[in-house]
């Protein structure tokens, strides 16, 4: 019976974020635009045949045209609209990975932190500092010119190398303000131990913030893809957003008049870095209430 | 003071260990690698192969001390490091890594030092107008919304944007480059002038994304300045409006700011590498731009360190004199 009624606040908890989110405005917006992109990219990804993105496949050079072809192709003939597609997917694929491994270790690391204290808090806490002080994407641009055969895969792990080191700062802070109150005192009395006081009583009051986070890191890792390709260490086998923009780059696509192949990846960039910034805007407005009626 | 003796402390460990991290890694990666670099590389600059590149191979081994042990090199590594010196190009061989990143880093911080500075003062100045006027002016609440727009825009696609604008359809910048080939780079106003020019659509690129944060954070402290009580007060002493927001509002909102500008002086360095790339610019990022494409492992290895050594310093100085400017700064969280 304990159980049930527990599950039933939890479930009421969520159902009530939820409710929140989308009664904002902002968020909502962002999510449309976000959620819009993703199923059309699916969608088409499922449609294309994969020759499509294959060096020579077609007459390169094309501007875009009502024959086969809506957004042309490139120097290297691939069609640009499956390009876009598989590319969307990819970069998305990384965001998420990287996201959601640095927002999960982040917040082990932080918790651990907070809830600990002492000698292994100052340990951590100067780890921490170290890992955001230091310019991740220089870092990344050294590793992955000397690991050379990068994907998808690898650059979402290395990502997440530095993508854990912000959540954990934070999660440090909420545990802190969270560990003193009352109902955790009340969790300990009644024989919990340290890990199911975590998870049962502590991590149902920080997953607002970390969702927050979560869209944040996407936004992040996204971005530090796209500069990663630009750099020249990208996934340099596979699309993403980022690789489209570099051989686009490469092959002058600028300067030689084929717009359609250097502005499908950079205003698909504007596009998604609007909604996920949409989205990250509306959850501080719902879990920040102290923003809430205030300019800027 | 006591308390800033244990902050002076904890920062100092901070940037030691983000420093012998980095070195670290910067010292192991190329070891652990996957096939051997040195050779790829060489095979690359020296046409003809054969015993010659088993030799030159060899004699750069011995050169870099790659012939010792994991733990020699290291050691060997950190101390040639104390010393300044971070090892030989492959495609300038042998000039020194360091003489090379000496000759780019001039380029990168007046490039990033203008540009910052600029956009700040820009943002401010806006923003606080824009603060003062409130959310009732149109003109200004449209501009909120562009600034938005251009915080949320990384800087390397304004940069892919504006060479297209700027460099291809309408053709009044030039698209590579620092200067015009040919020039002797010395002191004279034509070679300023051509640098400046050369920098304009760089420089564009960084001072559209950073100015929408200024904007927005000076627009936000000056709407939460103006409920204050010394406000009304000025007021009701009749005070012009012009005199209230200049001289009693924007001297109580501008720390943060000042604070915001310190804090960003230190990507003074590296903060602009894919700019760097896409303009074919001089600086470090380029440099590591052409580095990667020529497999010259020393010079990506060496800006890298050179990079993370200025970004972490420069980090490491403004959180410990900082306090020491503005005594309202809290140390640590505690």
């Amino acid at each position: 019976m304990l159980s049930y009624n527990r599950l039933e606040r939890r479930a009421s908890t969520l159902r009530r974020l939820f409710t929140m989110l989308f009664s904002n405005r902002i968020f909502t917006l962002g999510f449309t635009l976000f959620m819009t992109i993703i199923i059309i990219s699916l969608i088409g990804n499922h449609l294309f045949p994969q020759e499509f993105v294959r060096v020579g496949n077609f007459l390169p050079n094309q501007p875009p045209n009502l024959e086969g072809h809506l957004l042309g192709t490139d120097s290297l003939g691939r069609d640009i609209t499956a390009q876009l597609f598989m590319a969307v997917l990819n970069s998305l694929q990384i965001g998420l990975i990287a996201a959601a491994v640095g927002t999960a270790l982040g917040t082990i690391v932080g918790f651990m932190s907070g809830y600990k204290g002492g000698i292994v808090d100052s340990i951590l806490r100067i780890v921490i500092d170290a890992f955001l002080s230091i310019p991740s994407l220089i870092f990344l641009v050294l590793i992955a010119s000397v690991v050379k055969t990068v994907d998808v895969w690898s650059v979402a792990m290395l990502l997440s190398m530095f993508s854990w080191a912000n959540p954990a700062r934070q999660a440090r802070a909420q545990m802190l303000s969270l560990k003193e109150r009352d109902f955790v005192y009340m969790a300990r009395l009644s024989g919990m131990n340290s890990w199911e006081i975590v998870i049962k009583e502590i991590m149902p009051h920080i997953f607002a913030w970390m969702t927050a986070n979560f869209t944040n890191a996407v936004l992040w890792a996204i971005l530090t893809e796209s500069g990663l390709s630009i750099m020249g260490v990208g996934p340099q086998g596979e699309i993403t957003l980022g690789m489209m923009i570099y051989w686009a780059l490469k092959y002058v696509a600028l300067f030689r008049g084929l717009w359609w192949w250097w502005m499908t990846p950079v205003f698909t960039l504007i596009y998604l870095f609007i909604s996920l910034y949409l989205m990250h805007l509306g959850m501080d407005e719902v879990f920040n209430p102290r923003l809430r009626n205030k300019g800027g | 003071m006591a308390s800033y003796r244990k902050y002076l402390v904890e920062r100092t460990l901070t940037f030691i260990i983000s420093m012998f991290f980095s070195i670290t890694i910067v010292f192991l990666v190329p070891r652990l690698a996957p096939g051997d670099p040195i050779k790829t590389a060489l095979e690359q600059v020296i046409v003809g192969g054969g015993s010659e590149i088993e030799k030159t191979v060899e004699e750069y081994k011995r050169m870099l001390g790659l012939d010792k042990d994991l733990a020699t090199q290291y050691i060997f590594y950190i101390k040639e490091l104390f010393r300044g010196n971070l090892g030989y190009s492959i495609m300038y061989f042998p000039t020194p890594v360091i003489d090379i990143i000496m000759r780019a880093i001039p380029w990168s911080i007046g490039l990033l030092t203008t540009t910052t500075i600029l956009s700040w003062i820009i943002g401010t100045f806006i923003g606080a107008i824009a603060g003062w006027r409130g959310e009732g002016s149109r003109f200004f609440n449209i501009l909120a919304f562009i600034a938005l727009g251009l915080y949320v825009i990384p800087y390397y696609i304004f940069a892919v944007i504006l060479a297209y604008l700027f460099g291809y359809i309408i053709r009044i910048f030039p698209l590579s480059g620092g200067y015009t080939p040919g020039l002797m780079p010395s002191l004279n106003l034509e070679f300023i002038l051509d640098v400046i020019w050369h920098s304009t659509l760089p420089a564009l690129s960084i001072i559209l994304s950073s100015l929408g944060w200024w904007f927005l954070s000076m627009r936000s402290m000056i709407i939460n300045v103006k409920g204050e009580d010394f406000i009304l007060m000025a007021e009701a002493k009749g005070l012009r409006k012009n005199r209230i927001l200049w001289k009693y509002a924007f001297r109580n909102a501008i720390l943060p700011q000042v604070t915001g500008l310190a804090l960003s002086l230190r990507n003074v360095v590296g903060g602009a590498l894919l700019t760097e790339v896409i303009f074919a610019y001089p600086g470090v990022g380029y440099l590591i731009f052409t580095a990667i494409t020529n497999m010259d492992y020393p010079l990506i290895q060496g800006a890298v360190l050179f990079l993370i050594f200025t970004t972490c310093f420069l980090n490491f100085a403004i959180d410990i004199l900082y306090p020491l400017v503005d005594p309202r700064i809290r140390y640590g969280e505690e």
